[in-house]
């Protein structure tokens, strides 16, 4: 068995509230190194609550979570962490390269006070070919299709080569040649024997690399186990 | 031009129409991302009242001016941070208070017209001391901006995932709000408090029509600020007009320029993507799926 410090999430009894509704009604989940998590369930069943709540974006009012045996507050290592969030917020209008953005998940390997090094940039390179962006490098992010920019979010996250990867939603409103691409890189991850916790409504052409999954339905775990259940819901017609 | 040069106010004055044209944009840039263009002008208000203080108590306008509108600037980036619909009005509240501060401050000074001239600028007035604190001040903020660039980069990209690569995301925050206050008070001297905000913001409007990335857009826009700062100076002594005004009707001038720039670069653009070659025609996207697939899997 592993030690708590690594286990890359731990939450028991989580429980959040946003604007007086209980979106996380209690929850106990414990995600093992090397885990292919895909939390799925109803929309506004909380996954994306139980996500943010796991790397302490939203704040628990009840229970108890850590990231590698420390609590969000006080968890330190965040290269570790690869958070990819559901959308490119578009806001403010200053354009960035998909290069600027990707290059931005190196931050939590980089030194203030150090300039960009050569092994920057080469990951950097790396995340741009495993995702096949490194012919769009020099774009803007924002004019990017929906699934390019699903996938510069995914670069970014990979550009800071961490152990646990964390996304909400790489799928919804992808076009099938991200999607594809998408599940590509999933696989590279699992191959790698890295943690992916993924928030999805349809698993798609990922269903095969997923080794476990969540259910939630109004902020509480139904189902959390072999991923057959959601084949079956979800039909095997193919 | 020449002639200029020969008055050490206008030596002064070029010197420091570069500072601000270099300082303003830069953190403009990081201020346009976060969506906070009105950030400059909710300081220059507050700033006023640190004048009003700094002339009632016969110490320094700008030491004042310093002091208030960096606390006003933590003090807007607390209400942000707290409630985003409540934020808005208490923002409002605060820019009224510091703007009616101000100016009955220095009225019970008895110093109304320089109140005017801080509102709308006196570059001419500016001293060879006033240069050596306006030119530390904008050292410090291009440092700020240099060193803290990177995470600065991402903050205003996205918060959650800022906070997510473990930033200080509270501490980088007060930071592009404090430096956005002393880019305010380097540029009063110059530009007037009303209209400091627009060498912040314009210069990067203007670049973002005709760049594809950030830095990019920013070193543009430092140009741009530059261009519009040195050559509103050179044209209000020229043609005897006021130079906060003549500057920021060149920024506006530029803005348009590019605005026009930019429309043709875009159309190019969009026709270099037609041509075939680039274009992916959609019978085509299950092949590129197993293309995109195995390129994937065999890197």
């Amino acid at each position: 068995m592993s030690k708590t410090g690594e286990i890359p999430f731990e939450m028991t009894g989580g429980r959040v509230k946003l604007d007086g509704r209980e979106v996380l009604a209690g929850v106990d989940l414990r995600v093992e190194p090397g885990d292919v998590l895909a939390v799925t369930g109803p929309n506004g069943a909380g996954k994306s609550t139980l996500i943010k709540a796991l790397l302490g974006l939203i704040p628990l009012s009840g229970g108890h979570t850590e990231i590698y045996g420390a609590t969000p507050g006080r968890f330190r290592d965040w290269k570790r962490i690869g958070y990819v969030p559901q959308r490119l917020p578009m806001g403010g209008g200053v354009p960035s390269t998909v290069r600027e953005v990707v290059s931005s998940g190196r931050v939590a390997r980089q030194s203030r006070w150090r300039p960009t090094s050569a092994a920057d940039r080469a990951a950097v390179d790396r995340a741009l070919e495993a995702v096949g962006l490194t012919d769009r490098a020099r774009d803007s992010a924002h004019l990017l299709s929906g699934g390019q920019q699903q996938r510069v979010l995914i670069a970014r996250a990979l550009a800071g080569e961490p152990d646990v990867f964390v996304m909400d939603e790489p799928t919804a409103g992808v076009d099938a040649a991200s999607q594809g691409a998408l599940a590509g890189t999933l696989h590279g991850l699992t191959e790698a024997g890295k943690t992916v916790v993924v928030v999805t409504h349809e698993l798609g052409p990922m269903e095969a690399l997923i080794g476990r999954t969540l259910v939630l339905e109004h902020g509480r775990i139904v189902h959390d186990g072999a991923p057959a259940t959601t084949a079956e819901a979800t039909g095997t017609a193919s | 031009m020449s002639e200029m040069l020969q008055y050490e106010f206008m030596r002064i004055a070029l010197v420091m129409a570069v500072l601000i044209g270099l300082t303003a944009p830069a953190v403009g840039t990081f201020i346009v991302q976060r969506k906070l263009s009105l950030l400059g002008d909710g300081i220059g208000h507050i700033a006023l009242t640190g004048i009003g203080l700094g002339l009632l108590t016969s110490t320094s306008p700008v030491l004042g001016a310093l002091v208030v509108s960096v606390l006003g600037a933590v003090a807007i980036e607390f209400l942000r941070a707290r409630s985003r619909s409540g934020a808005d009005v208490a923002l409002a509240l605060l820019f009224y208070g510091g703007l009616a501060g101000g100016v009955m401050l220095t009225n019970a000074q008895g110093g109304g017209t320089s109140l005017q001239s801080y509102l709308f600028g006196s570059i001419s007035s500016v001293s060879a001391s006033d240069l050596y604190v306006v030119a530390g001040l904008a050292v410090v903020v291009l440092a700020i901006v240099a060193v803290f660039g990177r995470e600065l980069f991402l903050l205003c990209q996205d918060e959650e995932v800022a906070r997510a690569a473990g930033l200080p995301v509270r501490f980088l925050s007060i930071l592009i709000a404090a430096t956005a206050a002393v880019t305010v008070v380097i540029s009063m001297r110059a530009i007037g408090l009303l209209l400091v905000s627009a060498l912040m913001i314009v210069p990067v409007a203007a670049a973002q029509q005709v760049t594809r990335g950030f830095r990019s857009t920013m070193l543009l826009a430092m140009a741009a600020g530059v261009l519009s700062a040195v050559t509103g100076l050179v044209g209000s002594f020229e043609y005897d007009l006021p130079p906060g005004p003549s500057i920021v009707l060149l920024a506006l001038a530029v803005f348009v320029v590019a605005v026009i720039g930019g429309a043709v670069v875009r159309r190019r653009r969009a026709r270099a993507q037609a041509e075939p070659g680039r274009a992916e025609p959609s019978g085509a996207r299950a092949a590129t799926t197993r293309e995109a697939e195995a390129e994937v899997l065999g890197g």
